[in-house]
């Protein structure tokens, strides 16, 4: 601690210490917990908060699993199933978003010419700079009833009415596989463009097919990159409002839309608490997967 | 080698499916700005017209299609935007930076654990980080007695700049780490040398150094924050921001004044991108210049010897300009003179469909009064009145001729 | 105002590993002072705790007399001139130079001036407005020094500052460096693994190993009388041969080696008193190889031994002759290109000889790695 301010000076020192200690404690640690905590509470009005009525329970948690007792359900099917159908859609989506763009990342990476690379790199980002609302309102325009694919598929004749993509969340799916291919993209460059170029002649001067260049060198050598795309595309997606709020149909929820309902129209802040708490842990297990089986350090997975 | 350019080919094409997919739906909303119609499209397509961008218009059906121009949700929206990406900018690049430089003196026992929680933010949902932040605040704010703790537990926009300031300090912590493992750090110590004290040596050493990271990391977290939905929409209350406006407004259904609004902020990007581009290529140029001039005068070897380019060269994307000044010249021609341009073309349009929509009001009336005598007759008299009011209100369309006949006059 | 620098004891360690161990020299006012030793011997930690970037963690620091404890390296007299020179790349040369005023509050025509004065102090007037990266190295080198002059400190502090430049540069600097301290005048402490380099500059040398001093003195002193083996063998060449104390008489040993014996005379101690030795004592004769000569040869020299002949390696101005005494005891032997060697052969048994004045004998210990 000496040391910290005889290095930095009295002035920095204490900048350095209240900007550092104001986010990790005030933005990070104490919101979290105070909602990890809210979430074993009774709905009851702010007043009564510390009151008698005040006590820890579990109620919103039996309620994700089994639904009110009211309803003769022996489970909540609703909100399990909008949970486990955002999950496994993210997963889905995430692994078709690699297989998507790891030729891409590739073709950047050793394939073009410097300057291609960079062309390349910028019209990536370009779109990635338009708010992700107004990308899936694009997309809606493209999927809408009245909209220019069915437009277009009426005139040249494949189909006579119009398909509703919206209804059957195909606009949402691609809506969420549009908004976040930038963050697959980008850890995948970054991390096939280390690969010595020599690797790769060598293999092939060996006699190595293509496949088999990709699975034995690029693909072990960027697994970092794999990771970091993965669990990056994985948490937005999961964690994504903006593009089912323009895209899902009306009869399809997002998990984030549930605790948004929970939150803004049934005026239940535990019960949204607890939700958040359940996606929360999806999240952080999810990552403690992906370092897991990537044999990765969390520094890896976020650059 | 004929597989190689098979491959070389099928690679191509590929990437250009993938640019299409990219671009392909901005493209097309960008056009759908343009085109008359209340409902962004490109076929059908009614006229070619900027009243998207403008005032909008009013709808047969008595809703307000309010334009870019006109909009004054969307106004206030951005300004609110505005004044959180300024907060947000003045408390993350600070914080972020500081968590770097703490970073580079923690004892390596910690430093794992110190880059962990600096790096959880970004790893959280960004709803949650909304939430945590509203209801940490809401209970703040109710123990604060009414206090200043309360006016600010109870602002929208004091919220949204702390929400998101708890993620975007990452992104700018990310940046700095990113530079300042570059850093010599014998500068630092030749200035402690030299009589700097350590603060001298943050200003006159780290600052600058930093420089280049903090106007990124500024920019990054202006553009974050301005585009920020799934914190902003738990943690902004009462208030409204650009994106949570353009949210509600698409939620409602769905304007071309959207459309153009994209247009503009895909122009502004473009803008800005190939600026930055322009500035960059030059700055390496001179880069390169000097290095060479430098290796040039130290060995003088003669294969490095500088071919002065004294002839006048066109630039080549002045080419590239043009085309499309002329391809636009051109095609906004065609447009006059097939007469799918200007107000002429909109009343004509709107004439159409307002005699359309009179038709079908009609049949509606017609099935209203059938329905009405039935009614009567088996003594229900509430209906007929409903539809009066709905339907048969003369002023209705007063409003919409005035509106258009006056539009007709300004030119 | 040059000042004297003087180390009492001075240990510096991190954790349990000690990277200076128990140091204690005095540098003279205006002394030309090297630290030499292979890299890793702590030299670096010391002059780090001289120019307060280290604190040690025992004995004393004075410089000009006063105990440097507890004062930063912002507050000492004393320059540092970094390995890497460590410029400052976003400011010109001649704010380079005129850091140290600047941080001092001086006045920008002052700082100027100030600067153009050692701009023509190190030969590089009118470069001031240069950036840093558009000068050579050997002109960086020199903005470093005059950057660290700029507030004339009492004492310079060089951390290897030639190692990074070529050969040729290097010799040229060298001179220029020696210049450079000869006309301001004052106490100049280098660092430097490179022996050429100590020798050529340097009033005195600090031979350092493994943390400690092994020997203070002047390059002619370290050179011709080292009081370790491992000085012996670090600073220059030498044979070094094995072998146990036959008889003494006064400084003069007579040593048995490879079925031999040779005449010596006893190595010196730190005090200036010789080594004594015992029959019987383990030792180790050192014999340079510009010492050993062709029996022909016209040199005096009271001993003599047979060696066979290996290999010939010619090095310009001079060859070297390795050859081998029973295949055990390797001997390195250089002489003048002058003298004619094109009748060696191979597997032959050469004469050679040295003078017992010139073999010196000292206790068995560690050699240099080379």
């Amino acid at each position: 601690m000496n040391y910290f301010f005889n290095k930095n000076g009295p002035l920095i020192s204490t900048y350095l210490i209240i900007s550092i200690g104001f986010w990790l404690i005030f933005l990070i640690i104490i919101p979290q917990l105070y909602m990890f905590d809210l979430s074993f509470r009774p709905n009851i009005p702010t007043l009564l908060r510390g009151g008698p009525d005040d006590v820890y329970t579990l109620v919103h948690y039996k309620h994700f699993l089994f639904g009110s007792e009211t309803s003769g359900e022996r489970y909540n099917y609703v909100d399990v199933r909008v949970f486990l159908d955002t999950i496994l859609t993210a997963i889905l989506i995430t692994l078709i978003n690699l297989c998507f763009c790891y030729p891409i990342a590739f073709y950047i990476a050793k394939v073009a010419s410097a300057k291609t690379a960079r062309l390349l790199i910028v019209s990536l980002i370009i779109p990635f700079w338009i708010n992700e609302l107004l990308r899936s309102f694009a997309l809606r325009i493209l999927f809408a009833g009245e909209g220019f694919i069915n437009n277009v598929l009426i005139k040249m004749g494949v189909i006579d009415t119009g398909i509703n993509f919206i209804a059957m969340d195909v606009a949402l799916y691609t809506g969420l596989n549009y908004a976040y291919i930038l963050l697959m993209i980008f850890p995948l460059y970054n991390a096939i463009e280390t690969l010595d170029k020599n690797q790769l002649e060598a293999a092939e001067d060996l006699g190595s097919s293509m496949i088999r260049t990709h699975l034995r060198i690029v693909i072990p050598h960027a697994k970092a990159g794999i990771a970091s795309g993965c669990t990056m595309v994985f948490m937005l997606t999961a964690g994504a409002l903006a593009t089912p709020v323009v895209l899902s149909s009306p009869n399809t929820f997002w998990f984030t839309q549930l605790i948004y309902q929970w939150f803004n129209m049934n005026d239940n802040w535990p019960r949204g608490a607890a939700y958040s708490v359940v996606l929360l842990t999806v999240s952080v297990v999810f990552v403690l997967l992906m370092m897991k089986i990537f044999k990765v350090k969390i520094g890896e997975i976020v650059r | 080698m004929k597989s190689q350019q098979a491959l070389n080919i099928l690679l191509g094409i590929y990437i250009f499916i993938f640019f299409t997919y990219l671009f392909g739906p901005l493209v097309i909303m960008s056009i759908t700005a343009f085109n008359s119609a209340e409902f962004p499209s490109v076929t059908p397509w009614e006229c070619f017209s900027f009243r998207w961008f403008n005032e909008g218009k009013i709808a047969y059906d008595g809703q307000h299609l309010a334009g870019l121009a006109t909009d004054w949700r969307l106004h206030e929206g951005l300004i609110t935007s505005l004044k959180i990406g300024l907060g947000v900018v003045l408390l993350s690049v600070p914080i972020g930076l500081s968590a770097a430089l703490v970073l580079t003196q923690v004892h390596s026992r910690f430093r794992t654990a110190f880059y962990s929680v600096s790096i959880m933010p970004v790893l959280f949902p960004g709803v949650i980080i909304g939430i945590s932040t509203v209801v940490l605040w809401d209970r703040i704010a109710s123990m604060g007695g009414g206090g200043l703790a309360t006016q600010l537990g109870r602002n929208g926009i004091f919220l949204t700049i702390l929400a998101q300031t708890c993620f975007i300090s990452t992104y700018c912590f990310l940046i700095f780490v990113a530079r300042l493992q570059r850093f010599d750090q014998t500068q630092e110590e030749a200035a402690l040398d030299l009589g700097a004290s350590q603060t001298q040596v943050f200003f006159k050493i780290l600052i600058p150094y930093m420089m280049p990271a903090i106007a990124s990391s500024c920019v990054i977290a202006f553009l974050a924050s301005f585009e920020n939905y799934n914190t902003t929409v738990f943690s902004i209350l009462s208030d409204q921001t650009l994106t949570t406006v353009i949210a509600s407004k698409v939620r409602l259904g769905i304007s071309p004044a959207i459309s153009s609004l994209a247009l503009v902020i895909i122009l502004i990007t473009l803008t800005v991108t190939i600026v930055y581009e322009v500035l960059r290529r030059r700055e390496d140029e001179k880069n390169r210049a000097i290095g060479s001039d430098a290796l040039y005068a130290q060995t003088l070897d003669s294969r490095l010897k500088k071919i002065d380019k004294s002839e006048f060269s066109i630039p080549k994307p002045i080419f590239g300009v043009l085309l499309v000044i002329i391809v636009c010249i051109f095609s906004f021609n065609k447009l006059v003179e097939n007469e799918i341009y200007g107000s002429a073309c909109i009343a004509a349009k709107e004439k159409e469909k307002k005699s359309n929509f009179a038709e079908q009001l009609k049949l509606l009336q017609k099935n209203a009064d059938k329905a009405s005598q039935t009614s009567v007759q088996n003594g229900e008299t509430g209906q007929k009145k409903e539809f009066g009011d709905i339907f048969g209100d003369p002023d209705l369309f007063k409003n919409f001729g005035g509106f258009d006949t006056k539009k007709k006059e300004d030119p | 105002m040059s000042a004297d620098v003087e180390l009492q004891k001075v240990s510096v360690s991190f954790g349990n590993f000690y990277a200076a161990k128990n140091v204690s020299v005095k540098i003279e006012k205006g002394e030309f002072f090297s630290f030499l030793g292979p890299s890793g011997c702590g030299k670096t930690t010391l002059l780090r705790a001289i120019s307060g970037f280290a604190e040690p963690s025992d004995g004393k620091i004075l410089i000009g007399g006063q105990d440097m404890a507890g004062i930063g390296p912002n507050k000492r007299p004393t320059s540092l001139i970094f390995q890497n020179l460590a410029l400052f790349p976003l400011m010109s040369v001649a704010d380079n130079i005129a850091f140290s005023l600047e941080v001092r509050g001086t006045g920008k025509v002052q700082r100027r001036n100030r600067a153009d004065e050692l701009l023509e102090l190190v030969a590089l007037s009118g470069q001031g407005n240069k950036k840093v990266h558009e000068l050579s190295g050997g002109q960086k080198q020199r903005v470093a020094i005059a950057r660290a002059l700029a507030i004339e400190p009492a004492v310079l502090l060089l951390d290897e500052p030639l190692s990074a430049l070529d050969l040729k540069l290097r010799q040229k600097m060298r001179t220029e460096l020696r210049e450079i301290q000869k006309r301001v005048g004052i106490t100049f402490i280098y660092i430097t693994h490179d022996q050429g380099e100590a020798l050529t500059m340097s009033d005195r040398i600090a031979v350092m190993n493994e943390g400690e001093l092994e020997q203070v003195g002047s390059g002619h002193n370290v050179y011709e009388a080292p009081h370790t083996p491992f000085v012996a063998s670090f600073v220059g060449e030498n044979n070094a041969f094995y072998g146990t104390v036959i008889s003494t008489n006064g400084d003069m040993v007579r040593v048995s080696s490879q079925g031999k014996d040779f005449l010596a005379k006893a190595g010196d101690l730190k005090d200036g008193k010789k080594h004594t030795f015992q029959k019987r004592d383990k030792v180790i004769m050192f014999v340079r190889p510009e010492s050993i000569f062709l029996k022909d040869q016209i040199n005096q020299a009271d001993n003599i031994f047979s060696a066979i002949f290996k290999t010939i390696e010619f090095e310009g101005n001079l060859k070297n002759i390795y050859l081998s005494i029973d295949g055990v005891q390797d001997v390195r032997c250089s002489i003048s290109n002058a003298v004619e060697t094109a009748t060696l052969s191979t597997s032959e048994s050469i004469e050679l000889k040295f003078s017992s004045r010139d073999a010196v004998v000292l206790p068995v210990g560690p050699l240099a790695v080379d």
